[in-house]
């Protein structure tokens, strides 16, 4: 059992300490996780987007590149 | 040690030679800076889009496949090697110093030109020896129908890639845009990459005749070709192979529960000892390390793949080399995929299907996910001097100190939340990441993750340079 032990002990030391910590935690509330996950949003949205017309833009260029390669 | 033999100084002489971004000698306005940002990122996505000139062809396994959202590289095209010369520099630089291998006086200006330097030096060699590797390895074809101009050829495009994506990212770096070339084309290269599966106009044949890539513009499209409403939406939902809306709202889940968490936070109360005992506050994410240990993660699996595919491919009947990874080419979309060994146990399941057909692999995977992300971001913290007792230190230099504490108890109360966060905090980010996987979420659970914690950094920082622009701190 001294070798379950040995492994058992300290993820239990872990999980206790991470449970206070998560305890100790500032959460967001409602408001400022909205806020957040729109502005987040609206990143993810604006820089996918970028690439999406970027690769769009570039499909017929490449296709004529390659064709005449 | 004042007249000991440095390393660093080997880089003194190469110093003339890197290309270089002088630092910014004034005030950036902030439009100024954002435009620096854009012409940058277009710069980079040109690149991703641009073929190589002379390749044979791109029709053979790739065995990068699995990490090229991620390291913001495309196939056969100029940015094949992506971001990946520069981060391996960056990691390989950081863990020098970090162990003491390397020796750094932060204090002293000469040394952190020399780091620069040499950092530089290192990705512009990592960026040649990767792509000679490519070519020679008949990433393009082999070498005999290449022809050996046409390879000298490929090699000098990747190389100036390489330079290219070092440069755009110095040029972030000094001052001239926001934050680091690094985190933002990873961002988009993640964000390119869910959008366009899930609004893609490309058009891919299946058993079930021409389909569209994209998942919202195949819902649609069936919702108004098909008679049978009803069965066209359970296909838009949960056809296989290709993006469907399953995955979709999989990975609009993802994104909100990596929001939540990112904003969970220690709030330590600090006082400056000067300026009239002026409050602040020290946050300890439980992100503490952000996405760092997913990075690293990555790059292990990354090369693990790599290895395991150059090994199976020529000696795929020893015995280690399949206890390593077994790999076949997979019937739909071309690149390889592990099927036996290390390899295959490290990768996520595809599906719920999967997981219910090989339920040790499952678990094998989740705990070394989980294992792996913790340790890594508990290592993290020590060699890039963001531990308890770096902390402590940039807070006494700053003449800060805790109520309630004397300044000798700082670092032991930090110890308190630090490790935990980082620990605990890694543990979070894999198990977000094994969520994300399970549940089919585009672009990988890795992938979302990067790129919401990027995006989230990017808006920090973009408070903080409009606050600064604005005078809101009277500097």
């Amino acid at each position: 059992m001294d070798a379950i032990d040995s492994v058992v002990d300290p993820l239990r030391e872990f999980a206790k300490d991470s449970v206070r910590l998560v305890k100790r935690c500032h959460k967001p509330d409602r408001k400022e996780f909205s806020k957040v996950a729109l502005r987040t949003a609206i990143g993810f949205v604006v820089m996918g987007f970028v690439g999406f017309f970027v690769k769009l833009i570039f499909i017929p260029i490449n296709n004529i590149i390659v064709g005449s390669g | 040690m004042a007249g000991g033999f440095r390393v660093l100084h080997l880089v003194r002489p190469f110093l003339a030679f890197l290309p270089e971004v002088q630092s910014a000698d004034r005030k950036i306005p902030f439009r100024e800076k954002v435009i620096y940002t854009v012409i940058s990122l277009f710069i980079f996505l040109v690149c991703s889009q641009l073929p190589l000139y002379g390749i044979h062809s791109t029709t053979g396994a790739d065995p990068f496949y699995w990490m090229r959202v991620i390291l913001a590289s495309n196939r056969g095209t100029v940015m094949e090697l992506g971001i990946t010369p520069i981060v391996t520099s960056g990691m390989v630089m950081q863990l020098l110093v970090g162990s003491k291998i390397i020796e750094v006086d932060n204090s002293v200006r000469e040394d952190r030109a020399l780091l620069n330097g040499a950092q530089k030096l290192l990705g512009i060699l990592i960026a040649i020896g990767e792509a000679v590797a490519y070519v020679l390895s008949g990433m393009y074809g082999s070498v005999s129908q290449l022809g050996t101009g046409n390879a000298i050829l490929i090699i000098l495009q990747l190389f100036f890639a390489g330079i290219i994506v070092i440069c755009l990212d110095e040029l972030l770096q000094k001052g001239y845009g926001l934050g680091s070339g690094i985190s933002l084309f990873i961002a988009t290269n993640i964000c390119e990459n869910i959008i366009w599966k899930a609004f893609s106009p490309t058009t891919i044949n299946s058993g079930r005749g021409a389909e569209f890539e994209g998942a919202v513009i195949a819902l649609f499209h069936l919702l108004i070709t098909r008679t049978d409403k009803v069965r066209a939406l359970r296909e838009a939902f949960y056809r296989q192979n290709l993006p469907n809306v399953t995955n979709l709202l999989a990975t609009v889940l993802v994104f909100l529960i990596v929001i939540y968490f990112q904003g969970f936070r220690v709030v330590l109360p600090v006082r400056s000892k000067n300026a009239r005992g002026q409050q602040g506050s020290y946050p300890i994410k439980l992100f503490y390390t952000s996405n760092m240990p997913i990075i690293l993660h990555s790059a292990l699996i990354t090369n693990l793949y790599f290895i395991s595919q150059l090994l199976y491919r020529r000696y795929s009947g020893n015995f280690l080399v399949n206890l390593l990874g077994k790999w076949k080419e997979s019937e739909y979309s071309g690149h390889s995929v592990p099927v036996g060994g290390l390899a295959y146990y490290v990768t996520a399941p595809s599906s719920l299907a999967d997981v219910l057909a090989n339920p040790f692999h499952a678990l094998f995977y989740v705990v070394f996910m989980l294992s792996a992300c913790a340790l890594f971001s508990k290592t993290w913290i020590e060699v890039s001097g963001s531990s308890a007792k770096d902390v402590a230190k940039q807070l006494k230099e700053q003449q800060m100190v805790m109520p309630g504490h004397r300044e000798s108890n700082l670092q032991k109360e930090l110890n308190r939340y630090i490790p935990t966060a980082a620990a605990f905090g890694g543990v979070c980010i894999g198990a977000l990441t094994v969520l994300a996987d399970f549940m089919g979420a585009i672009g990988s659970g890795t992938g979302i993750l990067l790129a919401v914690t990027i995006i989230y950094q990017y808006f920090e920082t973009f408070e903080k340079e409009r606050a600064t622009e604005l005078g809101f701190f009277g500097f």
